[in-house]
C-alpha cells in the first residue's frame, strides 16, 4: 500500500514542537482548516471565563486583555474524547485560570483561535496524544466461533485507527491530511479515475477547504467506506441467529446499519420501499472461507462518500471484503463501481486496529446544536 | 414567527404520526401466549427467526406517561413543563436521542435483539435518531467514571418475565416523555419490560430525580408487536429544517444558556 501522508496539515515543524503536537487523531471532526487558516498563526493570553466541555468540540472562553479594552476569545479544542485519552477533563482548565495558547486564526476573522495545547501558569504544556492503542509484538490469532467462522466482534471491544483516513486509489501517491484535504489541489485528479463533472464537484469541495461538508453542517450519515475512516470507528455485532450483521458506527450520528447474511434481494424491507435510496445502501453479505464479502447497492447522493469529499451517484455499487487477519487486524478492501461519477471501477484499501476492552465511543453529531 | 414555528411542529407531529396510517399495517395474529426460550422464559423477540417484528406504543401523541396532576414537581420543573407546553420546542424534532420513556414513544417503534454470547440486549431504533442501545446483562455495575449521555448507562437481569433494567448517567438535552417532562443528570431510572402475551409489552418506568421531582414516581404505557415487521433506514436529518428553524439567532430561537433545554 503506497501512499505519502502526512499528519495534520498545521505545517511548519516549529509550530508542531511549540504546540507539542504528536499526531491529530482524527474522530469524524469538521476539518480544522474549513474553520481555521493554517497560515495564520497567532497567541492570545487571558483568563478563562467558561469551559464547555462537549461534543464535537470543546471550547474554552477567554477573556484577553489589549490595553484597556477586554475582549472575550474562544478557543477550539478536540472533542472531549480526544482530551480525556490525552489526560484532560472537564476540570483541566477552569474559570479563573490565567492560560497561554497558540494556534490558527478563524478565517473569518471572528474571535476564535483553534489549538491543540494550552499553558495553564505554572503547570506544564497539554499535548494531544495518539490515541491508537499498542500493538502486541506477538499477534494472537483471529478468534474463531462455535462454527468456525472468524468472529468480527466480542463483547467489548471496536474497531478503530484506521490505516488510512483518506480514500485514494490502491497505488497511487498523493499528499493527503487525515480530514481528507489534499496539500495540492492538481493532485485532485490523481485520486479516483473521476468523470470530469465528477473531478469539477472534488475540486470546487477541496478549494473550499471541505467546509460544506454535510456531515458535519447538517450531521448527515456517513454512507459508504468514509464510515471505516475514522478514528471513532464501529463494531460489527453479529446476530447468527437472525442471519444479519450489525454494523455500529462510532461516528456521525451513532447509526447502525445492517449487512444481511440470509440471501435476501436487495429491496426495500418497508411496502413501497423498494427503490427508496438510502444513506447506508442496501447491504448483502456472505463468507468466502475466513473473508466476509458484502455487496452493497441502492444508496442515495446525500452524502459524500469519502473524508474529502469525493462524490458519488445513485448508480453506487459497492463490494466489500473483510478480513480479520488476526486478533488485532482487520483488512478492508472495496471495490467502487459508478458509472455516473468514475469512468471505470477501482479499489481502495487499508486496515483497522482492534481496541480492546472498551465500546464505541459515544459521539454524537447531534451535539453540535443546542 | 413563533406562530409559524408551531403550525410548523404541529405538521411536524401530523406527519409522523400520520406516515403510521399511511404505511398499511400487517394484521396482528391473535393474542396468543409470548413466545419463550428453552428454559420457558418470555422472549422479546420472536419465537424463531422467521418470526419477526418490532414494537410501536399504543398511545395518544400527545398523551402524558404520568397524569399531569399526579407528577410530583419542584416549582422550577413545574414552571418549565409548563412553558414547554407553550413552546414545543422538543429535542427529539431536532434528532437528539432522548432516553427513557421517550425511546418507545416513536411512531416507527423500536427492535429487542437478545445476544446470549455477549450478554447484552441491545435495542435497536428505527425512527427519531436511529441509534442503538446496550442493556449490559452480565451483572455489572455502572462505571464511575461515566460520560453522560442521551442513553445513560444501563445495567438488566431477568425477574421471572420481566425484564428489570436500572440506568443512570443521563444527560439533560431532551425529553422524557412528548409532553415535556423534566430532568437533570442526577436522573436514576428503572424500566419494567414485561410482554404478556404475543401482541402486548407493558413498559413501566420509575422516575427518581431527586433535583427535579420530590419524590420517585412512575409512569408508562403499552407496546404492541407488529407481526412480520423489520428494521428500516430512517435519517432524521433528510430533509428535516426544524434543525434550522429552532436552532437560529433570533428571540424565538432555542435559549443556549442553561444545558437543560427549554
Amino acid at each position: 500500500m503506497q501512499r505519502t501522508k502526512f499528519k495534520s496539515a498545521i505545517g511548519a515543524s516549529v509550530l508542531v514542537a511549540a504546540l507539542g503536537l504528536v499526531s491529530a487523531p482524527l474522530l469524524a471532526q469538521p476539518a480544522v482548516h474549513a474553520k481555521f487558516d493554517p497560515a495564520s498563526e497567532m497567541s492570545i493570553s487571558g483568563i478563562v471565563t467558561y469551559v464547555d466541555w462537549k461534543n464535537p468540540r470543546a471550547h474554552v472562553f477567554v477573556n484577553v486583555r489589549d490595553g484597556s479594552s477586554v475582549t472575550n476569545w474562544a478557543v477550539e479544542l478536540e472533542s472531549p474524547l480526544v482530551l480525556r485519552g490525552s489526560g484532560w477533563s472537564a476540570g483541566s482548565v477552569k474559570p479563573g485560570d490565567q492560560v497561554d495558547v497558540k494556534g490558527l486564526r478563524a478565517r473569518d476573522g471572528s474571535r476564535q483561535i483553534w489549538s491543540e495545547s494550552m499553558t495553564v501558569a505554572g503547570s506544564p504544556v497539554f499535548t494531544l496524544k495518539d490515541l491508537a492503542p499498542a500493538v502486541p509484538a506477538q499477534k494472537a490469532p483471529a478468534p474463531r466461533g462455535s462454527d468456525g467462522k472468524i468472529l468480527l466482534g466480542a463483547a467489548s471491544g471496536y474497531w478503530g485507527f484506521p490505516s488510512e483516513h483518506a480514500l485514494v486509489e490502491d497505488g497511487v501517491e498523493v499528499d493527503v491530511d487525515n480530514y481528507g484535504q489534499l496539500a495540492n489541489l492538481a493532485d485532485a485528479g490523481k485520486v479516483a479515475p473521476l468523470q470530469p463533472w465528477a473531478l469539477a464537484l472534488y475540486r470546487h469541495r477541496q478549494e473550499r477547504n471541505l467546509r460544506d461538508d454535510p456531515m458535519f453542517i447538517n450531521c448527515k450519515p456517513p454512507g459508504g467506506p468514509r464510515q471505516y475512516q475514522s478514528d471513532l470507528g464501529f463494531k460489527f455485532v453479529e446476530d447468527k441467529a437472525n442471519q444479519r450483521i450489525f454494523v455500529m458506527i462510532g461516528s456521525g450520528n451513532r447509526n447502525y446499519r445492517i449487512i444481511y447474511m440470509d440471501g435476501r434481494a436487495q429491496v426495500g424491507s418497508v411496502t413501497g420501499d423498494d427503490d427508496n435510496p438510502l444513506y447506508y445502501g442496501r447491504a448483502q453479505g456472505k463468507w468466502e472461507g475466513d473473508t466476509l464479502v458484502v455487496n452493497t447497492r441502492g444508496f442515495n447522493e446525500d452524502f459524500w462518500l469519502t473524508n474529502g469529499g469525493l462524490p458519488h451517484t445513485g448508480s453506487l455499487v459497492l463490494s466489500e471484503r473483510f478480513t480479520r487477519t488476526d486478533m488485532n487486524t482487520l483488512q478492508y478492501e472495496v471495490e467502487i463501481e459508478d458509472s455516473g461519477a468514475y469512468t471505470r471501477p477501482w479499489k481502495a484499501s487499508w486496515t483497522m486496529q482492534w481496541v480492546p476492552d472498551q465500546e464505541v465511543p459515544i459521539f454524537f453529531c447531534q451535539d453540535n446544536r443546542p | 414567527m413563533i406562530k409559524h414555528i408551531q403550525v410548523m411542529l404541529t405538521a411536524l407531529a401530523i406527519a409522523v404520526s400520520g406516515s403510521t396510517l399511511a404505511q398499511p399495517r400487517r394484521e396482528q395474529p391473535p393474542a396468543g401466549p409470548a413466545p419463550v426460550n428453552a428454559a420457558g422464559r418470555v422472549l422479546l423477540q420472536g419465537a424463531d427467526p422467521s418470526d419477526k417484528g418490532t414494537w410501536t406504543p399504543v398511545f395518544g401523541i400527545l398523551d402524558p406517561i404520568t397524569p399531569y396532576e399526579q407528577i410530583p414537581f419542584q416549582p422550577w420543573s413545574k414552571a418549565l413543563y409548563d412553558y414547554r407546553q407553550t413552546r414545543e420546542l422538543e429535542p427529539h424534532t431536532r434528532c437528539k436521542a432522548s432516553g427513557t420513556a421517550r425511546q418507545f414513544l416513536t411512531p416507527y417503534g423500536v427492535e429487542f435483539v437478545e445476544l446470549q454470547d455477549l450478554q447484552q440486549i441491545i435495542i435497536f431504533d428505527i425512527g427519531g435518531p436511529h441509534t442503538f442501545r446496550i442493556i449490559y446483562m452480565d451483572g455489572r455495575e455502572h462505571p464511575q467514571d461515566w460520560q453522560h449521555t442521551y442513553y445513560g448507562h444501563s445495567v438488566g437481569r431477568w425477574e421471572g418475565n420481566t425484564l428489570v433494567v436500572d440506568s443512570v448517567g443521563f444527560t439533560e438535552q431532551f425529553w422524557l416523555d412528548r409532553r415535556g417532562m423534566p430532568h437533570t443528570d442526577q436522573l436514576h431510572t428503572i424500566e419494567r419490560f414485561t410482554r404478556t402475551n404475543k401482541n402486548t409489552m407493558e413498559y413501566r418506568i420509575t422516575i427518581d430525580d431527586p433535583a427535579t421531582y420530590t419524590k420517585t414516581f412512575d409512569g408508562g404505557f403499552n407496546l404492541r408487536w407488529n407481526q412480520g415487521e423489520e428494521l428500516f433506514e430512517y435519517v432524521c436529518q433528510q430533509a428535516n429544517y426544524a434543525t434550522e428553524l429552532m436552532v437560529g439567532a433570533g428571540a424565538e430561537s432555542v435559549d443556549r444558556s442553561s444545558n437543560i433545554v427549554p
